[in-house]
Parts: structure tokens; sequence; C-alpha cells
């Protein structure tokens, strides 16, 4: 009897026990898969925090101090914001002529990007040709499209001049022209709209046949077409092309270095874009704690541009899938 | 059992973030040393062309050679990145031994603490008056050295022969004042139409900055003197500034750019190509003449004087050798920016490379290792030093030029007034000197 219960015992013993293994071992289990996880993200997060949260913390503090790298790093409290906003003329400067760039270049090379996907998004033989062609430039690397720009634009003998003659315009002298030399660039930016046309292509390539069908039976033209659904229906596009391309803009430097002698920032200042003037202040004057400083005000400009840019988005980007507000 | 996984990950993330990613920790490592017990001396230096390296190593290995406890090692780093780099190695602890730096900063580098004192290992007094004292003066920092002055350049008027003749002019009496050399300009000036095919002159070609021309009329006198007094808007300066706007007015803005940005890519010079006359260069452009100027007639004279009875001004560079801050082995260090900055290596330095340097007596006997034309213009630059004047990066006012320039850029535009721009320039850095 007593036996018996007890193999019955044992039983429901060994019964639960085993469940309790099991879920023991379904815990262990998912927690070797959860360990395996943060293993497999370990080089990210190491990287991230070394390479990236770290410096960006020590810049933050560095901001506050006259760090100069070797051999002062005291704390000044907002001393280099002071600076900045009430003594550095050239701050003033150059965030002038970033924003004038950001200004320019972002509408007008989004406006180019359209109009170019539109146009080899036509049916003509030969578009692939025509599609490589206009896409090239944006495969060029940096400095040497510089160069080669720096002779397009060169005022007697460059080619974007003597094409201008043709038409009887007597062109400027472009970059050695204190009001031309933001022009130039921008014109420089508007050949490399490859990119964003891309982007754009495929995303016209996304709106529905049926919808232009409907309103060709209706009636509408050509360009009513292109206001009321193309251009709708590629407003998710258009919206991330402005955000990524106005963050861009604001990063504008090689141009600047490379474009003006010694990269002083052109005639009479005329180039020395923010990230320029940063980047004399932290590697040429040493000043890390100013320069710093700038990288946390320009940090600070562009989010809220993009945080107004995102509030602003909702009002005219149409999402297809519905409500996503 | 979750959050102690979070909790191990946070330590693992903090303990890399402060120290696995900050290796800056002041750790004094040893010598290095050969496999032979000599001690490394690493040396850090930009020449890696084809003619350079060669000599600055066979300079190493002459030393080399003569040592037994000391081994000289060279690392060529390209010139966009060395000073950088150097910077970056002393903050973190492990900088070359000797670096070949630029002289006009070193007191900014001085203060700055990115280069030794040299103070205590340079016990000879006498040991300054081997460099020429112009150069010497750009090396201390409150009363004490901190680097050696290695070469240095000198900038001189070159002129083509072949159109002085052309012009009917004697090629062999170049202009000597600011009044010779603009009437001397429009005789040499030629044009096809409203083209211009040749320019006489143009005071901004070449190497001569608007800074030089209002330093060589104003008695030599840069923007900062020696006290820290700033003499930007010197009626002198004014009238140099003036006199530069007055080839813009005479030429034509429009016409001078168009000029400079067809040779402005540095593919063809244009006093070698024949298209200015007259231009004001290193005195090493002499180098690019004979290499790629097939047999071009030419002469060299010392930069015109702003009028007769003044001094022929000229504005001068050049490298220094110094120990950063923190080197391991300073003391042979030194040792070895002795030899590099002694008569020896000096003299094959500048025979070789046809180069100016920093020894006075090395730069006398090079002359006699020279010969014909070579000789003729090394002797000009020699003789140049004279008048040589070097603008050392002021301490408390690093970025001044960037406080100037704009101005004089406004200038020439024609945007401002000279005596105006000048006033605010100088008030600007004024005010960022604070003392």
């Amino acid at each position: 009897m007593e036996s018996v219960f007890v193999k019955k015992k044992d039983k429901v013993n060994v019964k639960y026990r085993q469940k309790a293994e099991n879920k023991h071992l379904i815990k262990s289990l998912r927690r070797r898969e959860e360990l395996a996880g943060y293993l497999f993200i370990a080089p990210w997060i190491i990287g991230f925090v070394c390479l990236m949260l770290g410096p960006l913390l020590f810049s933050l503090y560095v901001s506050f101090t006259n760090y100069n790298i070797t051999s002062s790093m005291e704390f000044t409290g907002f001393d280099n914001y002071k600076r900045m906003f009430t003594m550095d003329h050239l701050f003033w400067t150059s965030l002038w002529n970033t924003l004038y760039y950001v200004l320019f270049s972002v509408p007008v090379t989004t406006a180019g990007a359209i109009l170019l996907a539109v146009l080899l998004n036509q049916r003509v033989p030969g578009m692939k040709w025509y599609r490589t062609l206009y896409y090239l430039p944006a495969v060029l690397s940096g400095v040497a499209v510089y160069l080669l720009w720096m002779q397009l634009l060169s005022p007697s003998t460059g080619l974007v001049n003597t094409a201008l003659s043709w038409f009887g315009i007597d062109g400027p002298a472009w970059l050695y022209d204190p009001e031309w030399t933001k022009p130039a660039l921008i014109l420089m930016k508007l050949w490399s709209v490859g990119g964003g046309m891309l982007l754009y292509l495929a995303s016209l390539q996304g709106v529905p046949k049926t919808m232009y069908e409907a309103a060709e039976i209706d009636g509408a033209g050509s360009l009513q077409k292109f206001f009321h659904i193309t251009i709708p229906m590629i407003t998710p596009v258009i919206f991330f092309d402005i955000v990524t391309s106005l963050i861009g803009g604001f990063q504008i430097f090689q141009e600047a270095y490379v474009m003006t002698e010694n990269g002083d920032g052109g005639p009479v200042n005329s180039l020395l874009f923010y990230n320029l003037h940063m980047w004399n202040n932290a590697f040429e004057l040493f000043n890390m704690g100013y320069a710093s400083s700038m990288a946390w005000v320009l940090f600070v400009v562009v989010m809220i541009l993009t945080m107004f840019n995102l509030k602003l988005g909702k009002k005219w980007v149409y999402y297809e899938g519905g409500d996503q507000k | 059992m979750k959050k102690w996984f979070t909790w191990a990950l946070m330590a693992v993330l903090i303990i890399s973030l402060f120290s696995g990613c900050s290796g800056s920790d002041e750790k004094k490592a040893e010598a290095k040393k050969t496999k032979d017990g000599k001690v490394v001396v690493d040396f850090w230096t930009f020449w890696g062309s084809e003619t350079r390296r060669p000599i600055i190593e066979k300079i190493i290995d002459d030393y080399n050679a003569s040592q037994d406890k000391v081994f000289v090692k060279h690392t060529f780093l390209p010139w966009g990145d060395i000073w950088t780099k150097n910077l970056a190695a002393i903050a973190a602890g492990n900088p070359p031994d000797v670096i070949i730096n630029d002289i006009n900063a070193v007191g900014h580098r001085a203060k700055n603490d990115q280069a030794e004192n040299l103070s205590k290992y340079i016990k000879d007094d006498s040991f300054k008056e081997n460099f020429y004292p112009e150069l010497w003066k750009t090396v201390e920092y409150k009363g004490d050295p901190y680097a050696v002055p290695f070469n240095t350049d000198t900038r001189l008027l070159f002129y083509n022969k072949t159109a002085f003749k052309e012009a009917g002019l004697d090629p062999n009496k170049p202009p000597q004042t600011w009044e010779e050399l603009e009437s001397y300009a429009e005789k040499l000036d030629k044009k096809s139409g409203k083209k211009y095919d040749r320019i006489g002159f143009y005071p901004l070609w070449g190497s001569f900055g608007a800074d030089s021309w209002m330093m060589n009329a104003d008695n030599g006198q840069s923007y900062i003197d020696e006290n820290g007094d700033v003499k930007i808007a010197t009626k002198e300066k004014v009238k140099a500034l003036n006199w530069i706007k007055g080839y813009n007015d005479r030429i034509g803005v429009e016409q001078v750019n168009a000029f400079k940005a067809d040779f402005g890519s540095e593919q063809s010079n244009p006093f070698i190509a024949g298209k200015v006359a007259m231009m004001v260069d290193v005195a090493t452009f002499y180098t690019q003449i004979r290499d790629y100027g097939k047999d071009m007639e030419f002469g060299v004279a010392p930069v015109p004087a702003v009028s007769e009875g003044e001094k022929n001004w000229s504005a001068g560079g050049g490298f220094v050798a110094e120990i950063p801050k923190g080197s391991n082995s300073p003391k042979e260090a030194y040792d070895f920016i002795k030899y590099l900055t002694g008569t020896e290596a000096q003299t094959y330095w500048a025979a070789q490379n046809f180069d100016n340097v920093a020894n006075k007596e090395a730069a006398e006997k090079a002359l006699s290792e020279l010969k014909g034309t070579d000789k003729e213009v090394y002797q000009a630059a020699v003789d140049n030093m004279e008048v040589t004047k070097l603008f050392p990066v002021p301490v408390d006012a690093p970025d001044y030029q960037s406080k100037i320039n704009p101005m004089i850029d406004a200038v020439l535009l024609g945007q401002r007034k000279a005596s105006d721009a000048l006033k605010d320039a100088q008030k600007s850095v004024e005010g960022s000197i604070q003392k």
C-alpha cells in the first residue's frame, strides 16, 4: 500500500518535475538565445558606444572647456557659447553662408531631381541609356568632381561661360566673385541630382496606372495629372529627400575646402561654411573646446529644423496606407 | 534574470566606454630599442618625393653610421596628415621623437605644450649664432628655444629677359622700386584686342601676398610687432593696398580673374609659359624654370623696394626640427637635431636640394658646390636673407589672418576703401588679443 502510494506520489513528482524541468529548459534556452542575440549585436553596440556615444558625450563636455588637445582642459562654463554669439563675426558669416546654401540648394535640387525623374519616366527608345547617362555624375566622387568643376567654371575658358557666350551672355567669374561663389556651388550640386532622381523614378513607377486612367476618363490634362496625382503620390519620397538633403546641406564642407585657395573660405569669406569655420578652429587653431561647442550649436539648429520639417510634413505628405498621423 | 543581463551589459558598456576607448592614460612607455640594444629615435618628415627622400635618408644613414647607441628611424607621412597625426600622437602620449614642423607656429605649439623646451639640452650659448637671427627669433617662446631652424625660403623677383628685350627694356636692369616695377609692367603688357596675351606684372601672382607687399612698404613691419602691438592700419600699409588695387583698376578685376583662373590649377606656371613677364616667388622656383623652362632666359633680383632708399624687404618661411612633447628619448632626439642642423648635413641638403638652409655657414659652403645659373640664383637667395622677414603666428591671436584677409579681398574687389577696411581689421585683431 505504502509503496503504491509512494509510487503514485513519485509519478506525480516525476511528472511535476519534468514539467518544471521543461520550464527550466525553456527558460535557459531562451536565456541562451538572448545571450546569443546580445553577443551578435555586441560588435555594433561596443562600436557605437566607443566610437559614437563616447566621443559624442566627450565633445559635449569639451564644449564647456577650453580643451586644446594637448595642454588645457579647464571648465569655462558657457564662455565658448557666449563668444560664439557675441564676439565671433565669422560664426555669423559662416552660419549665413550655410543657410543661404541650404535654402537654395535643397529646393533647387529637389525640383531638379523630380523634373529629371519625370522626363526619364517617359517611354522613349533608348531610355535606359539616358537614365544611365543622367545617373552617372552621382557615381563620381568628391574631390575629382570639384576639380573638374573648377575648370568648367573658369571665367574665360571654362565650358560654362563659353556656353553662355553662345547666347550672348557674359558669364560671371563664378568662384572668384563673392556674389557668385555660392550660386556656382549650387549649380554644381544640381549636376549630380542623379541619386535623388533614382528614388523619384522608383516611386513614380509605383503610382498606379488606374488613377491616371480614371483621371483621363474624367478629362484631366497631363499637367493636371502631374499636380493632382503624381506629386501627391510621391510626397513621401519628396519628404524623405528634403529631410535628408537638408541635413546633408548643413554639413557642406569639402566643396569649400577644396575649391577655395588654401581652403580659407574663398573671396570675402563667401564660401566660409559653418563646418569649414569649425574645422579651422579645431585643426588649424586647436580650439577644440570652441569647435565642439560650434558642433553642438549646429546639431541643435539641424534638430530644430528637422523637427519643424516632421511637423510640417504631416500637413502635406500623403501616405497611401491610410492615417498615419 | 533579465535584470541580471541588463546590468551585466551595462557594466560591459560602461567599462568599454571608460577604459577601452580612452587609451590616453598616462603610460610613460620605455624608450623603444632595436634588437641590438640601440635607442630608437623616431623621426617624422613629409619628404617622400623621389628627390627629397634619398637626400634626407642619406643624412640619417650618415648619422646612424656614426652612432653605436642610437638608431634614427625615418617615418614618412604625407604633407596633409603629418601635423594632425603628430598632435594626436602627442595627446595619446606616444609622439615621435623628432618632427619637421612649420617655423611660423613654433610659439603657438610651445604655448600649447606640444613641443619640448630645448633650453635644458642647448648648453652652448653660441649655438644660436649658427643660424640666421630672423629664423632663430621664431623658435623662441618666452626666451626659451622650442625648436631648431632647419630650412627656410626667401622670395625674389623673377623676370623674363626675352620679354624685356621685346619691350625695349634693358634685360640687365630689373626694376628697383615699385614705381619702376609699375612702369615696366605697363611696357611688358601685350594685348590682342581686349584680351591680354601677356601681363607684365600682377603683384599677387607668385607667392608674395598682399600681407607681404604691405610689410615691404612698411619698412619690414608685419601686422603685429614684437611687443604684440597691432600695426595693420598704418599709413604705409593703406598705401600699399591701394597700390595693389591700382593693378586691379588698370587691368580690370575680370581680366585678372580670368587670367588667373586659367593658370590657377598649377598645371602650367604662367611665368614659365611666358604669360606673365615678372613674378615674385621663392628662390627654389628656379628649379622649376630650370627643369621645365627649356632654356628660358630669365633673371633674378631682390623684391623692389617701395621707394628709393628703402630696403628690398622680402618674406620667408621654413621648417624646424623639434621634439614633440612627451618623447621617450628627448636627449638622443636633441643630439640628432644637432646633427641635422649642423654644417655638414645642412650643406649636403642645400647643395643637393637647391634649398635655403637655416645654418649660415652651410649656406655659404653650399655655394662653392654649385656652378653657373644654379650658383647665381643661390647667391641671390643667400644675400636676400639679410632682408627676409618671417611672419610668426602671434600666440595671442593665431587666427588673425582670417580677420584681415576678407577685408583685403573686399578692398581689392572695390567694395571698400582701403583705409576703412584696414581700420576695421585692426580693431577686430586688437579685440581678439586679450592680454
